[in-house]
Order: C-alpha cells, then sequence, then structure tokens
C-alpha cells in the first residue's frame, strides 16, 4: 500500500485587508502546485479570502488583533485549508452561518460561498477561544 | 475606473482588476457616486475583472436595491467564467441582471426602462 505524502505550507499574516491579494496568490500557488485544477484554484481562491475577510472583520472586535494562521496541507487526494485567528470567538450553536444565502442584507453571502465552492467546511469557535476553519477540497480525478 | 453616459440615460461604469475587501472601495465608489449623482439606470461594466467575492457582490446588491428605489435598475456585464461563476454559485446573477456582454445589459435595461413607460432606446 503506497503512504500518502503531506506537503505542508504555513501562512502566518496580519488580519489586514491589504494582504487579501498575498493571501489569494499563496492558496493558488500551493493548489496548483498539488494538481488542483484552474477552476479548483479559483474556488479556493473566493473560500479562502472569504473565511480571511470575516477574521478581518470579526475576529478581533473589541481586542487587539493577532496574527492569523493559514495552513494549507496537501495530499494526493484533496487539499485541507484551515484558517486559524486567536480572536474573540463566537457560540456556532447560535446560528447555521452560511448554510443559506442571505440576498436580504449586503455582507450576508461570504460563508455562504465558503460552504458553495468547498467539499468540507468545520467551524470549531466559542466566545473567548478563537476561531478554527477547517477547509477541504478534492482533487479531481 | 470609466465612466460613460449611453444616450443621456444610461450610466455605464467599468472596473476592472480584482474586487477584493481592499480593492473594492472602487466598485463602491463607481456605483454609489453614479447613484449620487442621480443616475438610477446603471451598467457596471466588469469585463476586465478577474477577481470578485462576496464584498463586491455585497456592493452591487446594494447599488441594485437603490436604482429600484428610483425606479431604475442595475445590470452587470462580465464573461469571465470565474467571476461568472461567483454570481451563478451566489444566486445573484438574476436579482444583478448579470449578462456577459455590453450590449446585452444595455438591452436588457432598455426593455426594463421602456416596460416603465420611458423611451425604449
Amino acid at each position: 500500500m503506497t503512504e500518502s505524502l503531506a506537503d505542508m505550507v504555513e501562512l502566518r499574516i496580519p488580519p489586514d485587508p491589504k494582504y487579501i491579494a498575498v493571501v489569494r496568490l499563496t492558496v493558488a500557488g500551493v493548489a496548483s502546485r498539488a494538481g488542483m485544477s484552474v477552476d479548483d484554484v479559483d474556488d479556493l481562491k473566493v473560500a479562502v479570502c472569504e473565511t480571511y475577510t470575516n477574521v478581518i472583520d470579526h475576529a478581533f472586535e473589541g481586542v487587539r488583533p493577532r496574527p492569523v494562521m493559514i495552513r494549507m496541507t496537501a495530499t494526493d487526494r484533496e487539499l485541507q485549508i484551515e484558517v486559524i485567528d486567536e480572536g474573540v470567538g463566537f457560540d456556532t450553536e447560535a446560528k447555521d452561518y452560511g448554510k443559506e444565502a442571505d440576498l436580504s442584507r449586503e455582507g450576508g453571502l461570504g460563508l455562504y460561498l465558503v460552504h458553495q465552492y468547498m467539499d468540507e467546511v468545520r467551524i470549531e469557535s466559542a466566545p473567548g477561544s478563537g476561531t478554527r476553519v477547517i477547509m477541504k477540497k478534492r482533487l479531481a480525478g | 475606473m470609466d465612466l460613460e453616459l449611453i444616450d443621456g440615460w444610461l450610466q455605464s461604469v467599468a472596473v476592472g482588476g480584482e474586487l477584493d475587501a481592499y480593492t473594492a472601495p472602487r466598485l463602491l465608489e463607481a456605483v454609489a457616486g453614479a447613484l449620487d449623482a442621480g443616475h438610477e439606470w446603471l451598467l457596471v461594466d466588469l469585463s476586465d475583472v478577474q477577481y470578485i467575492d462576496s464584498v463586491g457582490l455585497g456592493i452591487l446588491i446594494g447599488g441594485a436595491k437603490r436604482a429600484a428605489e428610483r425606479n431604475g435598475d442595475l445590470s452587470v456585464a462580465c464573461s469571465r467564467p470565474n467571476v461568472r461563476r461567483v454570481f451563478d454559485v451566489s444566486g445573484t446573477a438574476e436579482l444583478l441582471n448579470v449578462v456577459d456582454t455590453v450590449d446585452e445589459a444595455v438591452a436588457i435595461l432598455s426593455k426594463a426602462r421602456a416596460a416603465q413607460g420611458g423611451r425604449e432606446q
């Protein structure tokens, strides 16, 4: 049996909109290196940038911003991306975040796109404990 | 950002590049600027946009609502597959009258204006 070899790339980055393009370029590079199709690379860029933008907008309300960790782990089957912040966290049970598209307000689509573009999305968070979003996209073929 | 008034009633705004939370204020400036200037019929030309996400979508949804409040409408022209896909997947393509070309957007808005009693161009 052939064992999967995991390649891991970590990006530690300030929660600042000026770095969104850096996140997008890094994700595109890692995903392309992992063998993702052009279309899947485009999907990943949106999903990860939406998640990172959510961190910028919400994770550090009322507290001092801390660096965000974006960890990309590629195997021969999938690419897993974790976006980890040490912000204020939230109660994941309080609402079905991103499961439905909310067109009634101008900022209600980010997490919905993440769910649509990724094969698997899991959010681990609690008030005061930061947030970890784990996303997976399978390699086609 | 390119602005053009078509046939004296349709304001076209063309924005290029990548539209994320850092760069989308360019789009907001263009859309809000046109509405503030009294244009309720807006054609947003995103033909040269390579990336858009929910921040850009939010600006366009807000622009469409403001245009509708003034009995106008908004149409988005974009043909790049990854950009078009964001509209399709988010379910905003119909709301924002997303079409492939500027000509199609002009036709949609001309028809909508005519239906409101204005003169079709």
